[in-house]
C-alpha cells in the first residue's frame, strides 16, 4: 500500500489543476480519483493488474515530452503538467478507438453486446471508421473446442489483459501472444484449440476481456452473440467449495444463475478457479432433492442400490411434518430404549458455522454426550492434533498471503494446483518473483515448474526427511538461539533426539540425498522469513500428527513463525471446514477448542445452554462412530451433508455400518451414496440458497448470502436443525442465523468483535479482531503462544512405517485425493456440466513406464486391488507419478477410491491412512471387463 | 473380498469411454525430449538461452516441430505458450505444428528492402519462386534487408549471401552445394595484436587513465551513438556507472534499418576495433558481462565473432564467457534498444516503455550500457589514436566523420566513410555519381524511417540535428539514392510495407496503423487527409521510434511527391 507521507509526495499539475499525488501513482489513477476518467482498454483497473500501456487509449500530453504518454502505466512526477484535454491527445484517443472499430465485428454482432470496449467507443464517441479492414483470411475463426468458454479471436484488440490474466495474475501460464505485428494472436499453448489445451479453465481471461473476443460459452447464442450485462441482479457470497474462500458474485437473472464473477476478497482478489466460476448449475441438477422421503415399508434391503434420478423404488414423499416426525420419532425411540450413546452425528463443513453449531449443539444437549465429528476427521485431524499440542491453537499462524512477504515457502504434501487453486496463484507469483519455492511431495505436482527445489521423496518417509533437515539445522547451529530461549519448551530434549536423524542415513529412507537435505535446511533457517504450507499429503498417514510436529518443530528451531511472511499454514479443504471445527464440531472439544474434559468449559456452557449437563468424555471420532455400529453400540444417525459412504476409508465396510443401521437421518441436496442407508431423507438448501458464515483456511470469517429460493420444499439446514430439536424436546426458537451467531459469540473469543452485522457490512473478518475496526490479525503469534507461559513445545518424532507395506501379494503403493474439477465425494461436481465434462471419468494414474509394463495403453482399463477390495478404473498416464505408486481421486462412485484405502489411523488425530495402501494392478482384458458387467 | 464392478443402481453415474488418457494438454513425448537434450547438452537450462536453443533445434532438424517445442518447455520447465511466443515472433524459426510440411532442405531468402527492389528484387523473387515452387527441395521466401545493398539485389541461399543475384547464380551454387557463409578476409588476433591491438585497453586495465578521463576523451572526440539516436557517447557511461551494480554491457549488432551495412563493412574487416571499443567501454562501466546482439543475417559475421571471441578468451584478454554473443533471429524492432534486451531475455523482442532508461533498469533488470557496433568501433580508435580523428574533420559547420551506407543507382555503391557535413551531392560524387541513363531525383538519408527527401534538397548537411526541421533525420545513415525511373509513392510503400511486416504488435498505432497506411497507400489515390490524420497519431502515440518513424515516408512523399499520389 502506498503510505501518505510528506516525503513521498508530489505536486502537479492536472488539467492546470494544482494536484498532489503519492509518489508511484500513475497519471491514470490520480485523473480517477479527481473525477477524471480517461479511457482505458489495456488497462484493468483491479487488484493484481499491472497497467501494460500498449492500447494507448488513455494518451495525455505531458508538458516538455516529444510524444504523448500512456497515462495508465506513467508515475507522475514533481512539477510534470498534464493534459488530458488537448486537441492533440483527445484526436490520438479517438483515433486508435477508431482503428480498433475499424476490425471489431458489427455492434450489433458483439460478442459481448455490453462489452467495456463498446462503453469507452461510446464515450469517445466512436462508432465507425474510415479505415479498410483487416483481410477476412487473416481473420482468427472461432474456437468453440472449451465446453466453458468460447473464443472469437475476430474481436481481439490485442490487448493481452487475457495473457497477463492467465500468466501473470493466475499463473496458469497457458495464454501467450504469438507472430507479431497486426498478426499477433492470442493462443494456448502450442496454439492447440482452448479445449486440448492445459487451459484449467479458471476464465481470469474471461472476466479479464474488455471485448467479448473471451465469453462464457452459456452466454453465447448460435450466432455467438451474448450480453454480460444481461442480468437482473447480482448477490456478493463466497465459494462454496475449498477451503481458500474466495469471495464473488452470483449474477441472477429468471431466478437463476446464470454467472459467477469473482469479487475482491482478502483471499482471492477476484481470482476464482474452475469450480468456483463454472460449477454452480448442480443447484438446479434434476436429482436435486424438493420433498422429504421417507423410506418405504416394503422397500428392498438396504445398499447401495438407489438410483438418484429414480428413488422410488426406495423412498415414497412426505411432508415435512411427518418426514421430520419420522426422523426424530426414530432417534429418540433409540435414546429412550437405549440410551443417548445409541445415536450420533455427522455434520458438515459444507454448511455454515451457524449450522455447525447448532448440530453439535443437538447431539451434545439432545443425547448427552459427544460422539457428533465431521470430516475434518478425514483431512487435517493430526494437523490440529499437533497444532493444539504445541502451538496451543489449532488454526493457521497466518494467511496464505502472506507468502506475500516470504522470500521462502515450503509446500509439502499439498497440491494447491488442484485443491486450492487460487491460494496456488499466490504461490506461483510468490515463485515467479523469485521467492524460493520447496515442494516436498512424492508427486511431481502442478507446483514442480515454479519450484527451485522439487523433493520428490519416498511417500511415507516425511519424518526421516524432516528430520534429516532439522539435524542439519542443529548440527549445523543454525537455529535461532534466542527465539528458542523466548518462545520454546523442550529443546534440549528435541536437540537429543534429532541427532539419529543425520541426512547421510535418512537419504536412503527417504530417498533424497544428503545434499539437497542439507541445502534446503540451511536455506530454511536463512531465510528472512519463510512459511510452511502443508495439506493432506502430511495429514493422512498413520503418523500424521508426527509428521505435523515436525513441521512445527522446523519452524520453532528458526524462528520462522509469527512474523509477516513467516509461520504454519495447513491449507485447509472444505470451505467451512475451519469453521465448523471452530464452532465445537468435534468430539472432544465445544466452540472455539474448549476441552469437554473441563469443568469450568462444561459450567460455561450450562449456562449458555440453559441448563444442559455436558458429558466430560470426549465422544467418539468418525472412523470410531462406524466401528461402534459395527459392535452394535450406535443405532441410530443423523447425518447432515456428509458422504461417509463414499468418503470413509474401506468404504464397503463403512456402507455395511450404515446399511446395519436401525436408523438414518439423512439431510442433503442429493440423494448421496450415503442417503442410500437411509430411512428418512430431508432435503436441504444448497449454498447459495441461504444465509450464513464460513470461516476459511485463513481464519477469515466471511458472509455467505442468499442468491436464489431453494428449489421445491427445500429448508434451510439450520432450519431442519431446529425443526428436529423441537421434536426431540429441546425448546430452541431461534429465527435467524444471526441469532444463532450471536449465541455463538457468548462461548467464542475467536469472534471478539467480529458481529454479524461487521460481515454484512465488510463481507470479512479475520479473527483474532483486536477491535471493532480491525480487519482482523494476518499473523498470529509474534507475542508468544497460547499455552503454558506463552511457550510453544517441541515434540521430538520417531520414524513410524506405513501400516501396509508393499509385499509381493501388493507391490505398488495406492495414494488418494482429489483432482482441481471435483469435489470431494462428487456429489456436487458430477452434477455439474463444465466440472463433469472436463473430468467425466474415473482416472487412476500412473507412470507411463508402469503401464508399459503391465501393458497397458493409457485410457484402457486396470484392475486396481487392496486387500479391502477391487476397482476396475481407467489408466491415464501421467509422468507425475512415481513408478511404484497408483494416485486415484476418490470422487468417482464407479470406481471409489476408498473401496481400497487402508482405515487404519494415527494415534493422536484418529485420521486413516488415506495416502498410503499396498496395491495391485493389472490390466483389464476384454474378457475380464465383460465378465466384470 | 467386496468388488464393485457389479452394477448397482447407486452407481448412479459412469463416465466410461469419455475420460483423458492423459494430464489436460500435450504431452511430452520421449524421443522428441532425448532429441532435444542431445541438442542443448549441458548448457544451462536458462530462460535467456531460449532463442539460443529454438537455433539449435531450427538448424538441426530445419524446423521447430511441435513435438520439439514441447520437449523444449519440459526441458527449460517453461510454459508451452512461452516457447510458442517467442519462437513464432521471430522470422527465422519455421514452426511446424502436426500435419504441417517440413520446410525443405534449402531455404532462399531473397531481400525486397528498397535497393534491392530497385534492382529488380521483386523479378527475380517471382522468377525464382516459379523456378523452384514445385521443387520440393528448395523454398523461396521473401525477406527485408540483409545489409549487402551496395551488391543489389542480393539473396541468402542456405546461409550463403549471394551478391548481385542471378537465376544462374542460384543455380550454379545449389549445384555446387554452396550454401554456407563466406568469410571475408579480416584481421584476425594475432594481427591485430602485432599492429598493437589491446594495448590500449592493457594500460587502461592497469590504471593508466580513469574512466573519467576517457571519457571526457570521448565526449571531446564529438562521437554520437551512430546506431541512429545520435546521444553523446561518453555520457551513457556515467549514467551506468552511477547505477549501483551489477551492471551489464549490450552491443546492438542488428543493424536492421533497409539500406545500413556500416557495422557489416567494419566487423568484416577490423572485428577487434570493435571488440576492443567494447571492452574499453565495459571496463569503464565495470560491467559484469558483455552481451553482443548480432542479427542472423549476417553469418559471416557471427562466425567471424565467435572465432575471435574465443581467441581472446586463449589469448587471455577476458575470462570465458565474459562475452556472450547471441544470435538474433529475424526481427527489425530488435533493433530498438530496449527489444533487442528482451529477446537477449530469450523473450519476444516487445520493446519496453521509457522511464526507466536502459541505463537504469536495463538488461535482467540491471543497469545497462547499450552501444552500436559502430559508436565501440569508434571508441577503440579514439582511445588509440585520439580525439582528433573525429573532431579535427569538419564541413559545412559540422564536425566528425560519418559512415554512409549508399546504395540505390549510383555507379560505385558502398560504405563511404566522409565528414559529417556532407550533402547528397557530396555522397552521390563519392559513389561515383549517378548510373548512366539515371538522373537524381530523391534519396532516403537514413533508412526508411527518415523517409525520402527530394533531389531539390540536395545542400543539407546530413548529420545529426540537421535533418529534423525538414521531418526527417539521419539515422543510421543509410543513403537510398533514387532516380527519374523511380517511382517515390512505389519507395514509400515498399517502406510500410516493410514497417507492417516488422511491427512488433504491441502498441495499437503501429500495429494497426502499418497496417492501415499500406492499404490506404494502395489506393490509387491516395486519402491525404486520413493519412495526415493517422501519421500524427503514429508519430504522437507509439510506443517505441518503429510506429513513431513509420510515417516517415508517408508525409514526405505527400509532402514533395504530391504528383505521385
Amino acid at each position: 500500500m502506498l503510505e501518505t507521507n510528506k516525503n513521498n509526495m508530489v505536486r502537479f499539475t492536472l488539467n492546470g489543476k494544482d494536484v498532489t499525488a503519492v509518489k508511484g501513482q500513475t497519471i491514470w489513477n490520480v485523473a480517477k480519483e479527481q473525477g477524471t476518467l480517461i479511457p482505458h482498454l489495456c488497462h484493468k483497473d483491479a487488484s493484481g493488474y499491472r497497467p501494460d500501456g500498449n492500447c494507448r487509449a488513455c494518451m495525455v500530453e505531458v508538458e516538455g515530452e516529444r510524444t504523448l504518454v500512456a497515462s495508465c502505466i506513467r508515475p507522475v512526477a514533481e512539477g510534470m503538467k498534464v493534459t488530458t484535454e488537448s486537441a492533440r491527445a483527445e484526436k490520438a484517443r479517438k483515433m486508435v478507438m477508431e482503428l480498433l472499430v475499424t476490425d471489431q465485428p458489427a455492434r450489433a454482432e458483439a460478442h459481448d453486446q455490453s462489452s467495456h470496449f463498446w462503453a469507452m467507443a461510446d464515450m469517445e464517441d466512436v462508432s465507425q471508421s474510415r479505415f479498410p479492414a483487416l483481410e477476412r483470411e487473416r481473420i482468427p475463426l472461432l474456437d468453440s473446442s472449451h465446453v466453458a468458454m468460447h473464443v472469437n479471436l475476430d474481436a481481439c484488440i490485442q490487448c493481452n489483459l487475457c495473457t497477463r490474466a492467465c500468466r501473470e495474475v493466475q499463473v496458469n501460464d497457458v495464454i501467450g501472444m504469438a507472430g507479431r505485428g497486426r498478426d499477433s494472436e492470442i493462443i494456448f499453448d502450442l496454439h492447440d484449440p482452448m479445449g486440448a489445451s492445459t487451459c484449467v479453465a479458471c476464465g481470469e481471461c474471461v472476466q479479464a476481456c474488455p471485448t467479448g473476443a473471451l465469453m462464457p460459452a452459456t452466454e453465447l447464442n448460435d450466432a455467438e452473440v451474448g450480453d454480460s450485462a444481461d442480468f437482473d441482479r447480482e448477490v456478493q457470497s463466497v465459494c462454496p467449495y475449498c477451503g481458500v474462500g474466495c469471495q464473488l458474485s452470483y449474477k441472477i437473472k429468471d431466478e437463476k444463475i446464470i454467472r459467477v464473477d469473482g469479487v475482491d476478497g482478502p483471499a482471492n482478489e477476484s481470482r476464482l478457479c474452475v469450480k468456483g466460476r463454472f460449477g454452480f448449475d448442480y443447484v438446479a441438477h434434476p436429482h436435486r432433492l424438493t420433498k422429504p422421503l421417507i423410506r418405504r415399508a416394503d422397500a428392498p434391503e438396504k445398499g447401495l442400490n438407489i438410483d438418484p434420478s429414480n428413488p422410488w423404488t426406495h423412498f415414497r414423499e412426505a411432508s415435512w411434518d411427518e418426514a421430520l416426525d419420522v426422523a426424530a420419532r426414530g432417534l429418540a425411540d433409540l435414546r429412550a430404549y437405549y440410551g443417548g450413546k445409541s445415536v450420533a452425528g455427522f455434520g458438515s463443513a459444507k454448511c455454515s458455522n451457524e449450522e455447525a453449531y447448532l448440530f453439535q449443539k443437538l447431539i451434545r444437549q439432545g443425547f448427552k454426550h459427544n460422539n457428533v465429528d465431521h470430516c475434518t476427521r478425514l483431512c487435517h485431524a493430526s494437523s490440529v492434533a499437533a497444532l493444539m499440542e504445541n502451538v496451543g491453537s489449532g488454526a493457521v499462524t497466518a494467511t496464505f498471503n502472506e507468502i506475500e512477504n516470504a522470500d521462502l515457502a515450503i509446500v509439502i504434501g499439498a497440491n494447491p494446483t488442484e485443491n486450492h487453486p487460487v491460494a496456488a496463484t499466490y504461490f506461483k507469483q510468490f515463485a515467479k518473483r523469485g521467492g524460493e519455492l520447496i515442494v516436498m511431495d512424492p508427486r511431481g505436482q502442478g507446483l514442480k515448474r515454479h519450484a527451485t527445489h522439487m523433493l520428490q521423496f519416498r511417500p511415507g518417509t516425511d519424518v526421516a526427511m524432516l528430520n534429516a533437515i532439522m539435524h542439519v539445522i542443529v548440527e549445523e547451529k543454525l537455529y535461532d538461539r534466542q527465539y528458542i530461549e523466548g518462545f520454546t519448551e523442550g529443546f534440549f530434549e528435541f536437540r537429543e533426539h534429532i541427532r539419529a536423524f543425520p541426512p547421510e542415513r535418512m537419504a536412503a529412507l527417504c530417498g533424497i540425498d544428503a545434499k539437497t537435505l542439507r541445502t534446503v535446511a540451511r536455506h530454511y533457517a536463512k531465510a528472512k522469513s519463510a512459511m510452511i504450507f502443508w495439506g493432506m499429503g502430511v495429514s493422512q498417514h498413520i503418523h500424521g500428527t508426527d509428521n505435523a510436529r515436525c513441521l512445527i518443530s522446523l519452524a520453532l528451531l528458526c524462528g520462522q513463525i509469527g512474523r509477516p511472511g513467516s509461520g504454519l499454514h495447513p491449507l485447509r479443504g472444505q470451505n467451512n471446514v475451519q469453521g465448523a471445527s471452530d464452532a465445537g464440531l468435534i468430539p472432544q472439544v465445544l466452540p472455539d477448542y474448549q476441552s469437554v474434559a473441563d469443568g469450568e468449559v462444561r459450567e460455561l456452557f450450562r449456562h449458555i445452554w440453559k441448563g444442559t449437563e455436558i458429558d466430560p468424555k470426549p465422544g467418539l471420532t468418525v472412523v470410531e462412530i462406524i466401528d461402534a455400529i459395527y459392535r452394535g453400540e450406535i443405532k441410530g444417525m443423523y447425518i447432515m451433508g456428509e458422504n461417509p459412504a463414499m468418503s470413509d476409508p474401506d468404504v464397503e465396510h463403512a456402507r455395511d455400518a450404515l446399511a446395519s443401521l436401525d436408523h438414518l437421518v439423512v439431510q442433503d441436496i442429493f440423494l448421496t451414496e450415503t442417503a442410500n442407508f437411509a430411512d428418512v431423507i430431508l432435503p436441504a438448501t444448497a449454498w447459495p440458497e441461504k444465509t450464513g458464515t464460513v470461516t476459511n483456511t485463513n481464519r477469515q470469517v466471511q458472509m455467505g448470502r442468499k442468491a436464489i429460493d431453494a428449489p421445491g420444499e427445500a429448508r434451510e439446514d439450520w432450519k431442519i436443525i431446529v425443526d428436529i430439536s423441537n421434536r426431540l424436546g429441546l425448546d430452541w426458537d431461534y429465527d435467524s442465523p444471526r441469532e444463532v451467531f450471536n449465541e455463538m459469540k457468548m462461548s467464542m473469543r475467536s469472534l471478539h468483535h467480529i458481529t454479524w452485522q461487521r460481515l454484512e457490512n465488510e463481507h470479512s473478518v479475520t479473527y483474532p479482531c483486536l477491535s471493532n475496526d480491525d480487519p482482523g490479525q494476518a499473523v498470529v503469534f509474534g507475542d508468544g503462544f497460547p499455552r503454558r507461559a506463552g511457550r510453544a513445545k517441541f515434540t521430538p518424532a520417531r520414524v513410524t512405517a506405513p501400516a501396509e507395506v508393499p509385499d509381493e501379494a501388493y507391490p505398488m503403493i495406492l495414494t488418494t485425493g482429489r483432482q482441481l474439477e471435483h469435489w470431494h465425494t462428487g456429489s456436487m461436481t458430477r452434477r455439474t456440466k463444465v466440472l463433469d465434462a472436463v473430468e467425466p471419468q474415473a482416472n487412476a494414474s500412473l507412470h507411463p513406464k508402469t503401464l508399459r509394463a503391465l501393458g497397458v495403453t493409457p485410457g484402457d482399463m486396470i484392475e486396481v486391488s487392496t486387500r479391502r477390495g477391487k476397482v476396475t478404473i481407467m489408466a491415464r498416464a501421467d509422468r507425475a507419478v512415481s513408478e511404484d505408486m497408483v494416485f486415484m481421486p476418490f470422487a468417482f462412485v464407479e470406481a471409489a477410491a476408498n473401496v481400497l484405502t487402508n482405515p487404519q489411523l494415527d494415534p493422536f488425530g484418529k485420521i486413516p491412512e488415506f495416502k498410503f495402501s499396498a496395491c495391485r494392478v493389472s490390466a483389464v482384458t476384454a474378457r475380464t471387463a465383460q465378465a466384470a458387467e | 473380498m467386496q468388488t464393485t464392478t457389479a452394477k448397482r443402481a447407486g452407481v448412479w453415474k459412469d463416465g466410461s469411454g469419455k475420460g483423458r488418457s492423459t494430464p489436460k494438454g500435450r504431452q511430452f513425448k520421449d524421443e522428441a525430449l532425448q532429441e532435444v537434450c542431445a541438442l542443448l547438452g549441458d548448457k544451462p537450462r536458462r530462460p535467456d538461452l531460449l532463442i539460443e536453443f529454438l537455433h539449435l533445434i531450427q538448424d538441426r532438424y530445419r524446423c521447430l516441430s511441435a513435438p520439439h517445442l514441447r520437449a523444449l518447455a519440459e526441458e527449460m520447465r517453461m510454459a508451452q505458450a512461452e516457447v510458442y511466443e517467442v519462437a513464432t515472433f521471430y522470422a527465422h524459426f519455421d514452426v511446424v505444428k502436426e500435419g504441417g510440411k517440413t520446410p525443405p532442405d534449402l531455404t532462399i531468402r531473397v531481400c525486397d528492402s528498397l535497393s534491392c527492389s530497385l534492382a529488380g528484387a521483386d523479378k527475380l523473387l517471382r522468377d525464382l519462386a516459379a523456378k523452384y515452387h514445385s521443387g520440393g527441395k528448395v523454398r523461396v521466401l521473401r525477406a527485408p534487408c540483409m545489409g549487402r545493398c551496395d551488391t543489389a539485389p542480393t539473396l541468402e541461399l542456405g546461409h550463403n549471401h549471394i551478391d548481385h543475384a542471378t537465376l544462374e547464380k542460384v543455380e550454379a551454387a545449389i549445384a555446387a552445394g554452396d550454401t554456407h557463409a563466406h568469410l571475408p578476409d579480416y584481421e584476425t588476433h594475432q594481427a591485430y595484436v602485432a599492429n598493437g591491438g589491446y594495448a590500449t585497453l592493457g594500460s587502461l586495465r592497469e590504471g593508466s587513465q580513469t574512466p573519467e578521463q576517457v571519457q571526457e576523451t570521448v565526449l571531446a572526440s564529438g562521437l554520437r551513438g551512430l546506431g541512429g539516436a545520435g546521444f553523446p557517447s561518453g555520457k551513457k557511461w556515467s549514467f551506468v556507472r552511477a547505477e549501483k551494480g551489477p551492471r551489464y554491457l549490450a552491443v546492438n549488432g542488428d543493424e536492421g534499418e533497409p539500406g545500413t551495412f556500416k557495422d557489416r563493412y567494419y566487423l568484416e574487416r577490423t572485428p577487434h576495433l570493435f571488440l576492443e571499443g567494447m571492452l574499453i567501454a565495459a571496463w569503464a562501466v565495470e560491467a559484469e558481462t558483455c552481451y553482443i546482439y548480432m542479427r542472423d543475417e549476417y553469418p559471416a559475421v557471427l562466425e567471424i565473432l565467435a572465432r575471435e571471441i574465443r581467441a581472446l578468451e586463449e589469448a587471455g584478454v577476458v575470462k570465458p564467457g565474459y562475452i556472450d554473443l547471441r544470435r538474433g533471429a529475424g526481427a527489425y524492432i530488435c533493433g530498438e534498444e530496449s527489444a533487442m534486451i528482451e529477446s537477449i531475455e530469450g523473450k519476444r523482442g516487445i520493446p519496453r516503455h521509457r522511464p526507466p532508461f536502459v541505463a537504469k533498469v536495463g538488461l535482467f533488470g540491471r543497469p545497462t550500457l547499450v552501444h552500436n557496433v559502430e559508436t565501440l568501433y569508434w571508441v577503440a580508435r579514439v582511445c588509440r589514436e585520439g580525439g582528433e580523428i573525429l573532431s579535427s574533420v569538419e564541413k559545412n559547420g559540422r564536425k566528425g566523420l560519418r559512415s554512409y551506407s549508399v546504395s540505390g543507382r549510383v555507379r560505385q555503391p558502398g560504405m563511404k566513410l566522409l565528414p559529417a557535413g556532407s550533402t547528397i551531392m557530396d555522397i552521390i560524387d563519392a559513389a561515383g555519381g549517378m548510373l548512366d541513363g539515371h538522373s537524381f531525383k530523391a534519396y532516403q538519408p537514413g533508412g526508411p524511417s527518415s523517409g525520402l527527401l527530394p533531389a531539390s534538397m540536395h545542400d543539407i548537411p546530413l548529420d545529426f540535428d540537421t535533418l529534423q526541421p525538414h521531418g526527417s533525420f539521419i539515422g543510421s545513415a543509410a543513403v537510398v539514392v533514387l532516380s527519374d525511373k523511380d517511382s517515390a509513392r512505389d519507395a514509400a510503400l515498399n517502406m510500410l510495407k516493410f514497417f507492417e511486416d516488422e511491427s512488433c504488435g504491441q502498441c495499437t498505432p503501429c500495429r494497426s496503423g502499418c497496417e492501415k497506411a499500406v492499404k490506404l497507400m494502395q489506393a490509387d489515390k491516395w486519402d491525404q487527409a486520413l493519412l495526415t490524420d493517422l501519421c500524427e497519431v503514429m508519430a504522437d502515440a507509439s510506443i517505441c521510434g518503429l510506429g513513431q518513424a513509420a510515417p516517415n515516408p508517408i508525409k514526405l512523399t505527400m509532402k514533395h511527391f504530391a504528383d505521385e499520389i
